[in-house]
């Protein structure tokens, strides 16, 4: 008997070792996040959402038709499916809230996303143009621009069969200030109100002291980038929070009214579908004239870019939105259905550019310029392009560099010819070293290092961890360092530390730091200039905005300052090449590659017609942003 | 001594673990010799060159030429440009033109490539083509108009007006020889996604990993040690304490406490010789208890008894005559210290929490870097297969030498 119980003892111990020994394996395996790159590429500063966080509450359910996971069976020839937006589970469906996570329904990337809320008018990246969506094209300002008047379409419905009005502007306009949601961040400094009549509406700006608009470049932006939310609804959804503005911007938004194309199907922490709204207004021939071609929009979250990656090749993914290093491997070795908008290098359109700061609290960088300017003249962008972009972002010495993207738009609005001589191509070794020695940078006590003022000249190079793009670039920045005699050691701490320490204005822990300003939008070159060098950002605490590296110029502020109320082309042609002349002079920070906002990587094995270089001037921006949505139009089934 | 060592080198595990080991030792010192340089150094622009041998074109094309008639030299043109799958596409491409293809032969190359340019269309698409497809016929059809080309390549440069001049004409039966040419270079493993070397940095970072596995064990074995001879000999409280730590570190899992060492110790501060000394720090405990049950054994043996009642220090008699009898299990527990580190390290680097990137190349880094970039799911072997049976052998042959150690030691185990 004692045998036996002894036995069973033994028994009951090795299973319950064998169990430990499997969750203890468990704990190696976190390391294959450090690959993915979450949300990195879509979250552009200044918009809706804030920097995605885990999801604090777990919400209700709000899939309308399924109750359980296991029974969401998608056709797959009537599902388009997403990777590379959605990272952990969905906060809520309120378009008029904060942090959402909402990444197919409540985001934007090139544009708004125009799924399922509808902005009154689409951006096209391409040509630089709005076409109307909920307004009628044509949008009028006044002649001392103090004022924007357009009417709204007709056939533009709800959800609930309701018409959309100006009053429905208005409303989005002015919960957005009361209840300070991203509306009162963006627009708050720029729109002074909404005047709403019947169809028409009518945005008054903004004034400064002199009684000119403040900037009428960010009252475009409202238009394209600002969905607007039905002024029913919201009475609703302030009512039952009484009023509380935290409530109401957590508010979960699960009978929340649409005028999109989609709403919601299912989502949990595995997915998130949305299905066709067959009433969508919007096949009324004054808009789109039919439906979008797939029924269901499907995104499954994955842990990692490499697992979305790996589901693109397999077929499971149609649309990627994830940087993919060497991405013409896919079809030229692997021989699969893969393709990208354009078929050679750079394969995609590239509208930003991540750029390294300087930061100017620190007096060696700050009081300086030949010191910045000489270490961007030495980093060998070409190795940078080509590895941590693999070619996909045309090289300095074809789109030299300035303060524009790579469009054809933005690079006509500076001259070439006047700030050629400050160009530089990088990988200049000669030439950086030259400007440290004529600007007395030297090494005076020969241990290989330069100083200043007799200390060693010694700065980090810093960018998040596991972002290994960005960590390859800094690797070629500190190489670039150690040949012209400065000691630049590289530093990756993670994203949590990161976002803590460079929006902080005063801090001097990072010398050298990545970020990217703006990509595209109508506000832009502009904005992104005024990120470059615009006075507006200086100490402000949690500066999520601009100007990370806390540069500071009368001059170029004033001269940026000038730019939204100039319609002259030759003058503002004029300005911005004075701006270029003064940011590549004084190099307060240093663009390292060209890069789409959005990767647009296509899988054809299910669907094809996707937006290509093939004059239907459908911008790639994962066929749901902005103009970029029209794909969703046009996508055919293949075979 | 001379015995004991005559007696470990006829354990046939231990001298097979030896010379794996001794091979990867001389294989670090004697390849740099060979090519010397940095190992960090960044030769190649891009990511994940193949291994292979790479000729400089611009060298090569003013190289002295040799004529070559040979036979297959053609066929083999066509067959790098032309694959069956191709053949099949381009059928598939009269097909769809709707071209008569009854009586074409597929082999027949000339008969294929007239088809072709009688066919194909860069701005036709045809109706549920992917665009995929599209873009693949367009470059087949750059690779066959390639192979319509005349049969010589003009080289011309610019003269000093900036007028292009004629100066080279090459043939299809020009060949040079490798020697010949002013820069060759042969990458055995390709390069890394920085573009490195991978052979040569391989080398280094076997270095680095078994001087971490090194120092590792010292520091382990040192503490264990220590604190083993002290609890087992001294006894009494000092050994309830001493256990009392030492049970509080074995009950932690000594990677995840790893882990937070590193973490916090944060990236700035982690050089090889800080990881290797955390490794250390965190892997002593089955030392420190081994060697202090066998010290107890010890402790009362006749010889011990003789020397405290000749009125020895502590030291001297735990030295002199303790030490010794637990010297080969010290070894051994040694090497398995040593392969152990190595390990631990490859383990962090690969989250991230390794020594500071590319001060120093380790095995763990080179890992984590290919992990980074895909190198497993591109299709980039040489970025992480050699670094994986690197580690490998070093750890088996360590562990074989452990085993052959203890065939000799263990009165248990000997034949």
């Amino acid at each position: 008997m004692k045998k036996i119980i002894a036995l069973l003892l033994a028994l009951v111990m090795v299973f319950s070792l064998v169990a430990c020994g499997d969750s203890g394996n468990s704990d190696v395996t976190p390391g294959t996040d450090q690959a993915g790159e979450p949300a990195a590429p879509d979250a552009a500063p200044g918009d809706e959402e804030t920097p995605a966080e885990e999801p604090a509450d777990v919400v209700e359910d709000p899939a309308p038709a399924p109750a359980d996971g296991e029974d969401v069976v998608l056709p797959r020839n009537e599902t388009l499916y997403f990777a590379g937006q959605q990272w952990g589970a969905v906060n809520s469906w309120n378009p008029i809230g904060t942090n959402q996570n909402n990444a197919m329904a409540i985001a934007s990337g090139v544009g708004w996303r125009e799924t399922m809320f509808e902005t009154l008018y689409m951006w096209n990246a391409l040509d630089g143009k709005l076409y109307g969506l909920l307004a009628n094209d044509d949008y009028a300002w006044n002649d001392d621009m103090t004022q924007l008047t357009f009417t709204i379409k007709d056939a533009a419905k709800w959800s609930d069969g309701t018409a959309v009005t100006a009053a429905d502007v208005k409303k989005t306009f002015d919960i957005g200030i009361e209840i300070g949601n991203g509306v009162a961040g963006s627009y708050g400094a720029y729109i002074d109100s909404i005047d709403a009549d019947g169809n028409t509406v009518t945005i008054n700006a903004k004034l400064n002291d002199a009684g000119q608009p403040v900037n009428p470049l960010k009252i475009l932006d409202f238009l394209v980038l600002q969905a607007i939310a039905q002024e029913n609804w919201i009475n609703t959804c302030y009512d039952r929070n009484n009023g509380d503005a935290t409530a109401i911007l957590n508010d979960a938004g699960d009978d929340v009214v649409w005028s999109g194309p989609y709403t919601k199907y299912y989502s949990d922490d595995q997915k998130v579908v949305l299905v066709r709204d067959d009433n969508y207004w919007g096949q009324d021939a004054s808009m789109w004239g039919s439906l979008p071609v797939p029924k269901y929009l499907a995104h499954n979250i994955y842990a990692d870019n490499a697992a979305g990656e790996v589901a693109l090749k397999a077929g499971e993914v149609d649309v990627c939105q994830q940087f993919i290093g060497n991405v013409q491997n896919l079809w030229l070795e692997d021989g699969l259905p893969i393709s990208t908008y354009y078929d050679e290098a750079p394969y995609g359109i590239c509208l930003t550019m991540p750029t390294a700061w300087f930061n100017m609290n620190i007096p060696v960088i700050g009081e300086n310029a030949a010191l910045r300017r000489a270490i961007a003249m030495a980093v060998d962008y070409d190795s940078i392009i080509a590895n941590a972009m693999t070619n996909q972002s045309p090289s300095f010495s074809e789109v030299p560099r300035s303060l524009m993207n790579p469009t054809a738009g933005e690079q006509a609005l500076y001259n070439q010819s006047e700030v050629a001589d400050l160009q530089f191509a990088g990988n200049d070794v000669e030439g950086a070293k030259a400007l440290l020695d004529e600007a007395g940078l030297v090494d005076t006590d020969g241990d290989g290092w330069r100083e200043y003022n007799g200390e060693k000249i010694s700065l980090n190079a810093v960018c998040p961890n596991g972002w290994s793009d960005w960590q390859a670039s800094m690797e070629i920045v500190a190489a670039a360092g150690e040949k012209i005699g400065v000691e630049i050691t590289t530093l990756y701490p993670e994203y949590d530390i990161y976002q803590t320490v460079f929006v902080d204005p005063n801090q001097t822990e990072y010398a050298i730091f990545m970020w990217s300003p703006d990509a595209s939008t109508p506000s832009n070159p502009w904005t992104r200039v005024n990120q470059f060098m615009g006075m507006d950002y200086i100490g402000i605490q949690n500066n999520w905005s601009g100007n990370w590296g806390q540069y500071k110029n009368e001059e170029a502020d004033a001269l940026i300052k000038q730019i939204p109320l100039t319609t002259d082309e030759t003058e503002l042609k004029r300005l911005y090449t004075e701006l270029t002349k003064i940011y590549l002079t004084e190099v307060p920070s240093f663009s390292l590659m060209y890069r789409p906002s959005m990767f647009h990587t296509v899988n054809e094995s299910v669907w094809t017609n996707y937006p290509a270089d093939d004059g239907r001037n459908i911008p790639p921006a994962d066929c749901t942003d902005g103009y970029g949505i029209r794909a969703l139009y046009e996508l055919e089934l293949v075979g | 001594m001379k015995n004991t060592l005559r007696q470990v080198f006829h354990s046939s595990k231990f001298v097979a673990g030896f010379v794996i080991f001794v091979a990867i030792i001389l294989m670090m010192i004697i390849y740099p010799l060979f090519n010397p340089g940095n190992p960090l150094e960044q030769i190649g622009v891009g990511t994940f060159a193949k291994p292979g041998t790479y000729v400089s074109l611009y060298d090569a094309a003013r190289t002295k030429t040799d004529t070559l008639r040979l036979p297959d030299a053609a066929d083999n043109r066509i067959a790098a440009a032309l694959t069956d799958e191709d053949r099949v596409a381009m059928v598939e491409w009269f097909t769809l033109m709707g071209a008569d293809i009854s009586d074409l032969d597929t082999a027949d190359t000339d008969a294929m490539i007239e088809l072709w340019h009688e066919t194909y269309d860069p701005t036709a698409r045809p109706k549920g083509m992917t665009n995929a497809k599209i873009n693949y016929y367009k470059r087949l059809n750059n690779a066959i108009m390639d192979l319509g080309a005349a049969d010589t390549i003009t080289i011309a440069e610019y003269n000093d007006e900036g007028v292009l001049e004629e100066s080279k004409t090459i043939l299809d039966t020009d060949y040079v020889n490798t020697k010949n040419v002013a820069n060759v270079k042969t990458l055995p493993l390709g390069t890394d996604n920085f573009g490195r070397d991978v052979l040569k940095e391989l080398v280094s970072a076997t270095g680095t990993s078994i001087r971490i596995g090194l120092i590792a064990g010292i520091v382990a074995t040192v503490i264990g040690l220590t604190f083993g001879l002290l609890a087992g000999y001294v006894g009494g409280w000092l050994d309830d304490i001493i256990m009392f730590i030492t049970n509080i570190f074995t009950v932690i899992p000594s990677f995840v406490l790893l882990i937070l060492i590193t973490y916090s110790l944060g990236q700035e501060q982690r050089g090889a010789a800080v990881v290797a000394t955390v490794i250390g720090f965190t892997s002593w405990t089955w030392t420190a208890r081994s060697v202090r049950s066998q010290v107890i054994s010890l402790r009362n043996r006749d010889h011990v008894n003789l020397s405290k009642l000749s009125g020895h220090s502590l030291v001297r008699i735990v030295v002199m005559d303790i030490l010794p009898y637990i010297a080969s299990y010290v070894v051994m527990a040694f090497i398995l210290q040593v392969s152990s580190g190595i390990l631990a390290e490859a383990q962090l680097s690969l989250l991230g929490l390794g020594p500071k990137t590319t001060q120093v190349p380790t095995l763990g880094l080179m890992m984590n870097w290919a992990m980074l970039y895909s190198a497993h799911t591109n299709g980039s072997w040489w970025a992480y297969f050699p670094v994986i049976l690197i580690i490998t052998l070093i750890s088996f042959s360590l562990n074989l030498m452990n085993t052959g150690l203890d065939q000799v030691f263990n009165p248990t185990l000997r034949d």
